[in-house]
């Protein structure tokens, strides 16, 4: 990350088609569900437009995993942190663009998808198309993972809890919401740092 | 197999479908309102529809609502049921985003974060090994994940021209030959 990064104002129409148009193309790149932009959000919030901080970008991820409903939801939160500077109203309208601009996209393939499926069903491509995209599906969501813990935790209990969590959500099927209640609760106690 | 919902019935079921999953299993639950409780499709139908929205980008639940909408009504019925199942939630989420931004700065509140986004960190953590026994025996497959996880965190590149280089060659690799054709 370059030593100066300043935040730009949405207010300022082209800033904002800018934003718009990156999310907006990152819509038909979200393969196996949704989770494996996340990185891709991390980019674009901390690195590139500074709207947020490392921590803040972790919290709103636990916030929309936590939050009922689908976590690709995200993309509302991120859109309200571009645009918290500029004040409520214009973070809750950034928000949702946000969330339009990338759920467009895909919903209108989805769509042709829908009222189409009889006819590609069968066709080599979806074959080749859905065998092909599992293996990289595998690798991003690896990388995802590995970018969201170390953008995340600090310090080896911090860590600790994640491979614990990682290895119970295999393991079990306790709601992964008891989870973070428990290691909400370490935390409060000050036991977790960052 | 049973009679049309009316868009207005889809904009509703789609409500249903957020407001009971509030506790969890979003999938499990438009699955028990949609097939078995207001019989729009077939178990069937329901699971070949969930076939087609994991294959398409975009999150899978979000995809499957577009998915019964479109069936039914076209792209206006995909927008209703869209907006059924999001509205709920996404407003919710928005008050939760309001009531974070003002909050996190309180030491209190920004301790307990660094608990719950550990357990976050997990979670995300669990994705890829969730679907690694689908690969395991294809060692071809492995090392295209092999070469999309360093391209992604060793060399720092971005995902989109990743998946514009690997997408066409795994496609190719994975190509349907000779009798593959036509299977189910």
């Amino acid at each position: 990350m370059s030593s100066i990064c300043h935040p730009i104002p949405l207010s300022d129409l082209g800033n904002l088609v800018a934003v718009i148009g990156d999310f907006l193309s990152l819509s038909l790149f979200s393969l196996g569900g949704g989770n494996t932009l996340l990185a891709e959000y991390h980019h674009l919030s901390v690195d590139k437009y500074c709207w947020l901080s490392n921590s803040q970008f972790a919290d709103l991820y636990a916030l929309a995993e936590a939050a009922p409903g689908p976590s690709s939801m995200i993309v509302g939160l991120l859109g309200m942190g571009a645009a918290w500077r500029e004040g409520p109203s214009w973070a809750l309208l950034s928000g949702v663009a946000a969330e339009l601009a990338i759920l467009l996209p895909s919903t209108l393939v989805m769509v042709l998808a829908a009222l189409s499926w009889h006819r590609f069903q069968h066709s080599p491509w979806r074959i080749a198309f859905e065998r092909g995209m599992g293996p990289i599906t595998l690798g991003i969501l690896f990388a995802v993972g590995l970018k969201i813990l170390k953008t995340s935790d600090r310090g080896p209990l911090a860590y600790g809890v994640s491979v614990l969590v990682c290895v119970l959500m295999l393991r079990t099927k306790i709601s992964p919401l008891w989870f973070m209640a428990v290691a909400g609760v370490l935390g409060g106690l000050g036991w977790i740092n960052r | 197999m049973a009679e049309i919902p009316s868009r207005r019935a889809l904009f509703f079921g789609m409500l249903q479908v957020a407001l009971s999953s509030f506790g969890g299993g979003l999938s499990a639950w438009s699955q028990r309102i949609v097939v078995e409780q207001r019989r729009w499709m077939t178990n069937e139908e329901f699971i070949s529809g969930l076939t087609v929205a994991r294959l398409f980008p975009g999150p899978n639940q979000i995809n499957m609502a577009v998915y019964i909408g479109a069936r039914f009504h076209g792209l206006a019925g995909a927008l209703l049921a869209l907006a059924g199942m999001l509205l709920l939630p996404f407003s919710l989420l928005l008050l939760l985003g309001l009531g974070y931004f003002y909050l996190h700065m309180t030491v209190a509140v920004d301790r307990v974060l660094a608990g719950v986004v550990a357990a976050a960190a997990g979670m995300a953590l669990s994705m890829g090994f969730k679907i690694l026994d689908d690969y395991w025996r294809d060692a071809v497959a492995l090392g295209f994940a092999l070469a999309v996880f360093l391209a992604l965190t060793v060399f720092h590149l971005r995902l989109i021209p990743v998946v514009l280089v690997a997408g066409p060659l795994a496609m190719a690799w994975y190509w349907p030959r000779g009798a593959a054709v036509g299977e189910p």
